[in-house]
């Protein structure tokens, strides 16, 4: 059970400090370093929809450790084509956000922040179910 | 009794149909996903087992459709219900149709590579077969949810929000 919650602590570290500390802490910095007023939430740093690169890194990864597994090849793939969509899906909402403030079309960043994020939970959850099971199935064929 | 005024009728505000959204579907996913993990994480005997045995007695695939169907269904007139919009007649036949097609082709995907792992007649069997069978279930569920969702989204953005 130990060993199952340092994992967790892990993945949520992974989710959390790159993506949403690490940009936030720059910030505040560059604000203390240039003496501006400005202050910025992660919400703001990443409301043109870029935590849809993080997923597609995070699906990458996780596909990467699914096909080095023993799984059977119809799991793999099953597996890999998922979380590829997933991740797909999610890098889109940052491309589509993009084209549509650059292009002067219709851009609301309430909904690319919603959607980015939601595209994260997903391929993040997907990501952590998988390696608990990549997990289990290890300790199986080790027996 | 009369039928309604031509005038009245017209003067009534026409509903737009349901714009769906991945991020809806998304988030119905991420929270089934995070209670598997924690089933699994607080049950990692048990409950592989329950659905171990639900597969050995036929009984996990029609839960399954059942499940995904169910959770479409809600998912897609809770989106209707908060954007005041009138479901699409080919939305609901995708979501009527695409949960069962998926979760049945998925099950016959899973008999394959059951029988695949018994012919290669490696050691552990029984736990390998488990846990092929655990992760096809959580796939399983995943697609159909997620991919009905994506189907619908593609096809609207294809006809131009007409459905």
């Amino acid at each position: 059970m130990a060993g199952w919650t340092f994992k967790w602590l892990f993945w949520i570290a992974l989710y959390l400090v790159p993506v949403v500390l690490l940009p936030w802490a720059m910030a505040h910095s560059w604000n203390q370093q240039h003496g501006a007023a400005a202050r910025f939430s992660p919400r703001d740093l990443l409301k043109r929809g870029e935590l849809g690169l993080l997923s597609l890194v995070l699906a990458s990864s996780v596909i990467w450790d699914l096909l080095q597994s023993q799984f059977t090849p119809h799991t793999r793939a099953l597996g890999a084509i998922l979380l590829a969509v997933g991740g797909v899906m999610a890098v889109n909402v940052w491309v589509e956000t993009y084209c549509r403030q650059h292009s002067g079309t219709d851009w609301h960043p309430e909904r690319a922040w919603r959607d980015s994020r939601n595209m994260a939970l997903l391929v993040f959850s997907m990501a952590a179910v998988m390696q608990i099971l990549l997990d289990r199935f290890t300790k199986v064929v080790a027996q | 009794m009369s039928s309604p005024a031509p005038a009245l009728a017209k003067a009534q505000p026409e509903r737009r149909i349901v714009v769906v959204r991945l991020a809806d579907s998304a988030e119905a996913v991420a929270v089934l996903s995070a209670l598997f993990a924690l089933l699994l994480i607080a049950f990692p005997v048990s409950f592989p087992r329950l659905i171990v045995n639900g597969w050995q007695h036929g009984q996990l695939i029609p839960v399954m459709m059942a499940v995904t169907l169910l959770l479409d269904g809600c998912l897609y007139f809770r989106v209707a219900h908060l954007l005041s919009a009138k479901p699409g007649p080919v939305a609901a036949a995708c979501l009527g149709s695409l949960p069962l097609l998926v979760v049945g082709g998925l099950s016959l995907l899973l008999q394959s590579a059951v029988h695949h792992t018994i012919s290669l007649d490696l050691p552990n069997l029984q736990s390998r077969i488990g846990e092929e069978i655990l992760a096809h279930t959580y796939l399983g569920l995943v697609a159909a949810i997620f991919l009905p969702f994506l189907v619908i989204r593609l096809l609207q953005q294809a006809k131009g929000k007409g459905l």
